[in-house]
Formats: structure tokens, sequence, C-alpha cells
């Protein structure tokens, strides 16, 4: 019966929220299309850190080659967005590839440094380029369509999600589980870790793009600073986490949760956001370091004892 | 010729200061297994310290060394008594999350509270310099980078002679041991990031007077805290010496031979080039 | 007849420290060969080499005729390679079905493509190691003994032909031990040929066609059972200097 509940409302949601542009206020829709956006970047990030294990902090520099590859299509070679779209989701999957196969190879916290490494540095390489107009920027040509863009962001959540519901069934998802849980004894059962991890980098980084094209279009401009925005990796990772890393509607959860958290919170979602993501995230890793799936899942049998003990087990 | 040279001791002296800052973060990696993702953080934070002193107080930025240090490290103590302590023994990954928040939660504070301009500490002897076979050497880099390194060897000596020292060193090899002996983890937890976080504030405060500052000056610095931490290798404190000279000049030949906007680049760069080629550093032991 | 493992002068060196000394030895197909020796003396070392966890510093491993030293773990598996590690390694965030189901969509030949295939293979193999009453358990619920049978489980659904089982019977009481002697006897009625690293010397004795010792990594016998156990050479390294 509770399962039956659960579908219906799912499915009413899933009809819902494209009809929401008709009925709401446009400050509502431009708040969905950010948060639509974030929790793409989200469920991307699951791909590689929740599926597989590896922790990026640097999946934002993905979100800024995939604005940068399209502004630059549109702005220097006169291209249609849809090209630009996909060059940008092109450029990622091949940076993704190139500075994947290093990297990779990198475990844990090492690992995580590295692509925060790179985050910052293709930051700095974009701000000495003068195709992408240096520390200025670009300014793409302007498409006045809120209704457009939420529809789009819709789409491409609804795309990152179904590509992550479809991972958690097939034997790629569960070479990347295995990968995750135990790497070396994934290896020892079959699973080509390097290619699989590589994959998942690679798609984890082209549903990245995607996002970074659509925002760059939407609000007609992109520089180095906003495209390769540092916060970005924290959102996206403790939404992620926060939802439950590892699940399929988790990170969507848990960007929805947040960003409306934050919305109410602040005046707008760019200025106080980094204060209580910050904040969010450090208490989310004290009490609730597994998410709210873990959560829900403990908290029936251990009630509020489960925040005392992930205290319990974790502390000095 | 003598232009290389002038470049090469910008480097060592701009190298002694990145000893300093990376120090810090070599300090809490090595003896508490603690990766601060904030430290850049810490460093501007006391920065801004010796800022305000220079400015409001007049005090000059070698004399507030103290001041910032005992600031940074009451800062630094409390948050690993009341908050890092809390996850010390989970997951690697739950600790670089939690000092990724503060250093996003800093930065932005720090951002609404001292504006995103850029700053300076401009003391009366700022401009004065002397000259050394043919290489001109600012007197304030000179002090900073002679500064740097007696912190450093201080650190060393005190790390290694000192019973406090052998307590740390002890709490970071064998916790329960160390428990054993009297010793309370907590506390030594909180004193060794607390003096992390001294070291960061008097690299802030240094930093300072040899270059501008804002409140994103953080992350570049964190960056470049991790690569001399790893290059230098983790095992002795001493190593960060290396790491720091090496960084520095690379970063002057960078600033003349390709540009001086690409000098944060080429830190990042050379992280992840050294994560990947030797990610227990130059001096580490192979694991 | 063609052995299906042929270990050649295989040498493994960790900085100074020589964890495995020229062995050489062959298992032919269908044979069930132990592996014994005191605890250091390089037997999971071994078994590491030839399931490819590791790299040999000098020497050559050929299984099914083709040499295999130069390829990667996985490759190996995809082969015919299966082995269970000592120090076990379940799937924690996975429930007991699909622990093994990793072993039927990976094993050798590349696995199954199907998901609910693979899971109804790893039915069976629960089945089989008597498993099946937990297989929608979370692997880190299980106990010590089932966590074995887990083990065992997930390398059986990767349908090796050749199985390297590292201590599967540490801290089994008599009665557990008994089971998995009949497990591994059944499966070499089935063709599969086994390499089994073992301190339970009865299951040894019950078990081997042959013996292989090693002692600091060097090969001191190799034989019959009884011949091997009774040698004065392996008794010696077993109890040490004193015994003189």
């Amino acid at each position: 019966m509770k399962r039956a509940i659960a579908w219906l409302a799912l499915s009413a949601t899933v009809v819902m929220l494209p009809l929401v542009p008709w009925i709401a206020p446009p400050a509502l829709i431009q708040f969905g299309t950010t948060t639509l956006l974030i929790a793409t970047l989200a469920q991307a990030w699951n791909i590689i850190g929740g599926y597989t294990g590896y922790a990026s902090f640097g999946n934002s520099v993905f979100y800024g080659i995939g604005g940068y590859g399209t502004a630059i299509a549109m702005v220097q070679f006169d291209l249609p967005f849809g090209v630009g779209i996909l060059l940008g989701g092109a450029l990622a999957v091949l940076f993704a590839l190139l500075l994947g196969l290093p990297v990779l190879r990198l475990r844990g916290h090492y690992f995580a440094i590295a692509t925060l490494a790179l985050a910052e540095a293709m930051a700095g390489v974009v701000s000495n380029l003068d195709i992408a107009g240096r520390n200025i920027g670009l300014i793409l040509p302007l498409r006045k369509d809120d209704v457009l863009f939420y529809e789009l962001s819709l789409a491409l959540l609804a795309l990152a999600t179904l590509i992550v519901y479809w991972i958690s069934r097939s034997r790629f998802g569960f070479g990347l589980i295995a990968i995750r849980e135990d790497e070396d004894a994934a290896a020892v059962m079959g699973v080509n870790t390097t290619l699989f991890k590589s994959l998942a980098f690679m798609l984890a980084g082209f549903l990245s793009a995607l996002a970074g094209g659509v925002h760059a279009y939407w609000i007609t401009f992109i520089d180095p600073v906003s495209a390769f925005d540092i916060t970005l990796n924290v959102m996206m990772i403790i939404m992620a986490i926060f939802g439950g890393a590892g699940t399929v509607l988790g990170p969507l959860v848990g960007a929805v949760l947040l960003a409306s958290i934050s919305e109410v919170l602040a005046t707008e979602i760019s200025a106080m956001a980094s204060l209580f993501f910050g904040l969010v995230i450090v208490v989310a890793v004290i009490f609730m370091p597994r998410g709210l799936a873990d959560l829900a899942r403990r908290f029936r049998s251990l009630g509020w004892r489960y925040f005392r003990e992930n205290l319990r087990l974790h502390r000095l | 010729m003598s232009l290389f040279l002038q470049i090469i001791a910008n480097g060592i002296l701009l190298g002694g200061l990145y000893a300093l800052m990376a120090l810090g973060l070599a300090l809490v990696w090595g003896v508490l297994n603690i990766v601060n993702l904030a430290h850049g953080a810490f460093i501007m934070l006391g920065a801004y310290v010796a800022f305000y002193l220079f400015t409001l107080l007049h005090l000059d930025p070698f004399a507030a060394l103290p001041l910032c240090m005992a600031s940074l490290f009451v800062f630094g103590y409390c948050l690993q008594r009341y908050v890092l302590n809390l996850i010390v023994r989970a997951p690697m990954f739950n600790t670089l999350l939690i000092t990724f928040g503060f250093d996003v939660v800093l930065t932005y504070l720090a951002q609404i509270t001292f504006s995103a301009d850029f700053r300076v500490v401009n003391p009366s002897y700022a401009g004065a310099n002397f000259t050394l076979f043919g290489v001109t050497l600012p007197l304030v880099r000179v002090l900073a980078f002679a500064m740097a390194l007696a912190l450093t060897l201080a650190v060393w000596l005190i790390l290694a002679r000192t019973p406090v020292g052998r307590a740390v060193r002890a709490c970071a090899q064998n916790l329960l041991a160390a428990r054993l002996y009297g010793v309370d983890p907590r506390t030594v937890y909180g004193l060794t990031f607390g003096l992390g976080a001294a070291l960061a504030g008097a690299a802030g405060d240094l930093y300072a007077v040899v270059s501008q500052i804002n409140p994103y000056i953080g992350d570049p610095l964190t960056a470049k805290s991790f690569a001399i931490s790893i290059i230098g290798g983790l095992e002795n404190p001493l190593g960060v010496v290396v790491g720091g000279l090496f960084l520095g000049i690379l970063e002057s030949l960078t600033s003349l031979y390709v540009g001086s906007t690409y000098t944060d680049v080429v830190s990042f760069g050379v992280l992840v080039l050294v994560l990947i080629a030797r990610p227990q550093g130059l001096l580490g032991k192979t694991t | 007849m063609k052995p299906i493992l042929a270990v050649d002068h295989i040498t493994k060196r960790f900085g100074g420290l020589v964890a495995v000394n020229d062995v050489s030895f062959d298992l032919q197909e269908g044979e069930i060969l132990g592996l014994i020796g005191p605890n250091g003396a390089g037997k999971t070392t071994l078994v590491s080499l030839i399931s490819g966890t590791i790299a040999p510093s000098t020497g050559k491993v050929v299984f099914q005729g083709a040499p295999i030293a130069h390829l990667p773990a996985f490759r190996r598996s995809r082969l015919g390679i299966g082995r269970t590690f000592q120090l076990m390694k379940p799937f924690l965030g996975l429930n007991v079905l699909d622990n093994v189901a990793v072993g039927a969509l990976f094993g050798t030949g590349g696995g199954r493509s199907q998901l609910h295939r693979a899971r109804d293979e790893a039915a069976y193999w629960l089945e089989f190691v008597g498993l099946d009453h937990r297989a929608q358990q979370r692997a880190d619920e299980l106990g010590g003994p089932d966590r074995k049978r887990l083990e065992l489980a997930k390398a059986l659904a990767m349908n090796p032909r050749l199985l390297l089982l590292d201590e599967v019977m540490a801290g089994l009481h008599h009665g557990e031990i008994d089971e998995v002697v009949t497990v591994i006897q059944k499966l070499r009625s089935r063709g599969i040929s086994v390499l089994l690293i073992e301190h339970v010397m009865k299951a040894i004795q019950s078990l081997s066609d042959r013996v292989l010792v090693l002692h600091h990594g060097n090969k001191i016998a190799e034989g019959p059972p009884q011949a091997v156990l009774s040698d004065p050479r392996v008794v010696d390294a077993y109890l040490g200097s004193r015994h003189k």
C-alpha cells in the first residue's frame, strides 16, 4: 500500500513539474531552473562519487567547460545553441578521458585534492585565453524565454536521473558499485576497473557540461569566476550526500530540500548560499554522514539515537 | 644573467614564505592525519588580522606576528576541539568535506566583512631594499624570509625535542598508547591544529606585507601548501623547505617567462603532477 | 596431459624482502593441489601472483597453455581464474545475493550481460554453498563462517576453471570443515582445478592429490600428502629450529 502511494506521488510530481511554468510567478520559475540545474550536477556527481566511490571535489570544471564550450561556439563561431552545447559536452568528455586516466589512479583524498586542483587550474587557464574573453568573459546571444530554459533544465535532470536509474540496474552499475565497495576484489572478480572508472567520470562530466551550457545560455553571460565557481562543488556534493549518495532519487531530494531551505533563508540563492551550505555540510557530516536515505532506513529502529550513534562512532 | 639571478633570488625569498605556509598544513596532516582544505582561508584570516592591526593600530606587521599567531591559534584550537574532534575517527572523506565547508564559509564571511577589495600592508620601510651580488633584495621580503625560516626551525625543534612535541608525536602514532600514558588526545589534537592555524596566521601576516590580499587568496594558497607538503613529504617537517623553495623558484620563473597571470595555474598544475607522479613526496618513503 | 597451470621460476621481491623465491610447479586439470607452509611462507603472495593482484619480479605463469604474467587481474578472471581472499572482502553495501551476482556478471568469458540472469545464477551458487537463506541480508550482517561461504560463492559464480582458495576453513569447527570439504569435492567432480592454501591438515590430507610446501618463500617439498606431511624438512619448518 505504501509503495502504491509512493509511486502515485512520484508520478504526480513527474507530470506536474513540466506544467509549473504556466502557473508559477517568474521568480519561482527562475528558482526552479536554478534548482533543476544544480540537481543535475548533484546527480552527475552521484555517478562518480556516489556509485563509483571516487569523490570528485572538482566536478565544477566540467560545468565550466560545458559553459565555455557553448559560449565560444555561439559567440566566436556563430553556431546554434544545440551544436554549442554538444560541443561543450564533447570537450568535457575529452577532458575527463585525458585527465581522468592519470587522476583516477589516485585513491581517496588524493583523488579529491587532485580534482579540486584541476578545477582551480582550469579557471586560471581559461582566464588567460583570448577566445574565452580572458577575465572579462563572454556575452552570449540573448534568448529571453524563462519557460524554455526551465523545461530544458527539467529535461536535463530527467535525463540524468534516468541514466542513474539505468546504472542502478545494469551490469555497468554493478561494476561501479563493486569498485566503490572494494576495488581490488572487484578487479579480481573480473571488473575492468580502469575502463569503468573512466566511463563513469566521462558520463558525470558530460552531464555536468550540459548543465553548464544551459546555464550560460540562460543568463547570457559567462566568466571564469562564475563558470568555475568552487562553491558549486560544495553544493552538489552535500546535496548528493544529504539526500543519499549511491541512490537514484537521493541527490534529487537533497537538491530540492537544500535549495528550498536556502531560498527561504536568504533573499537570493547565490548570496548566502555559501554560508548555508557550508553550515549544512558541517552539521550533516557530523550527525548524518550517510545521508537521508540511511537516516530514513535506520530511524525506525534507532530513533534519535541515530545521531548520537554517529557521534559516538566517529568522535575522538 | 643578472636578471636570471634576480628571478632565482625572488623565488628563494618567496619560497621561504611558502615553506612557512605549508608547514601548518603538513603538520596537521602528518601528525593528525587531518587534511585541512580551509588552510588557505586561515592564512587569509591571518593576513587580515595583520592588515587591521596595521591600519587601525599602526602596529608594525612583524611586531604583530605574535598577535596574529595567538588569535589564529585560539581559533584553530576551538575549531578542532569542539567541531573537528567529532569526526576524527570517521572516514577521511568526511574531514575533507567538513574543512571544505569551513573554507567556503570563511571565504564568504571574509567577503562580506572585509569586502572584496585588494588590501596591502605598507610599513614605512616597504620600499627599502639592498643589493647583494647585483641582485636587488627588498627588505620586507628578506625579513619575511628570515622570519619564516626561523619559525619553521622552531616548530621542528619543538616537535623533536620538547615533551609537548613528544606527546603530539605519540598521539599521532598510537592514540591508545598515548592515552595510557596520561595524554588527553582531545587537547593534544586541539593544540596541534591550533599550532597549524597559528603558523598559517603567521604566514598570512608575512604574506600581507609582500603581496596584495583579498578574501579569495585562500584556495590558491591551500593548493600551494598541498603541493609543497607533498613534494617535501610528510615525514619530515623540514621537507616543506625543499618544497617551498622549489615552488617559489618555479613560480618566479613562470612569472618571467610565461606571464604573471599563470602563476596560480602553475601551482595547481604542479600539485596535480606531483600527486600523479609521487604522492608520498620527494623526501617521503615509498609505501 | 598438459597442466592447466604452470608456474615457472617465479620470484617476487618487495624492496629487500624476497617473498617468493624461484618457485616452480604444475597443476594438472581436475587436480586439487594443497599449498601449506608456516605463516609468512609466501603462500598468499604466490596466489596473488597467479591471480594477478601483484606482478612477479621474474618468472612466468602459464594458464591453459597461454602466458598470463603480464595480464591485469580482471583479464585473468575472465580467462577462468577465481580466488578467495584470506582477509575476506565482501561488498558490504550490497546484499548477499548481489555480492555473488557480481561474480556472475564479470566472470569467465566476461560473465553475463543481464542482471536478472546473473541473480538467478547467484541464487544457484548460494544454494550450493548453503547460504541461500541469507540471500537478502546485507553482507555486513554476516558472521565469520557465513562470510567464508559468501567468499566461496562469489568465486564460484565466476565459473572458474581454476579456483585459488586461501584458507577458507580458518576458524571453522569440525562440522563446518566437513561441509566445506564436501563442497570442494563436488567442485572437483565438475572438473574445476583447485589450489588450496590451508592450515587444517585433515582437510589437506583428505582433499589433496598432491601437496606443495613453502617455507620463507622457497618450495621445500612436493608430492603426495602422506609423504610430504611426514617429510622431516616439513616438520622442521613448522616446528622451527628449536626442534633440533
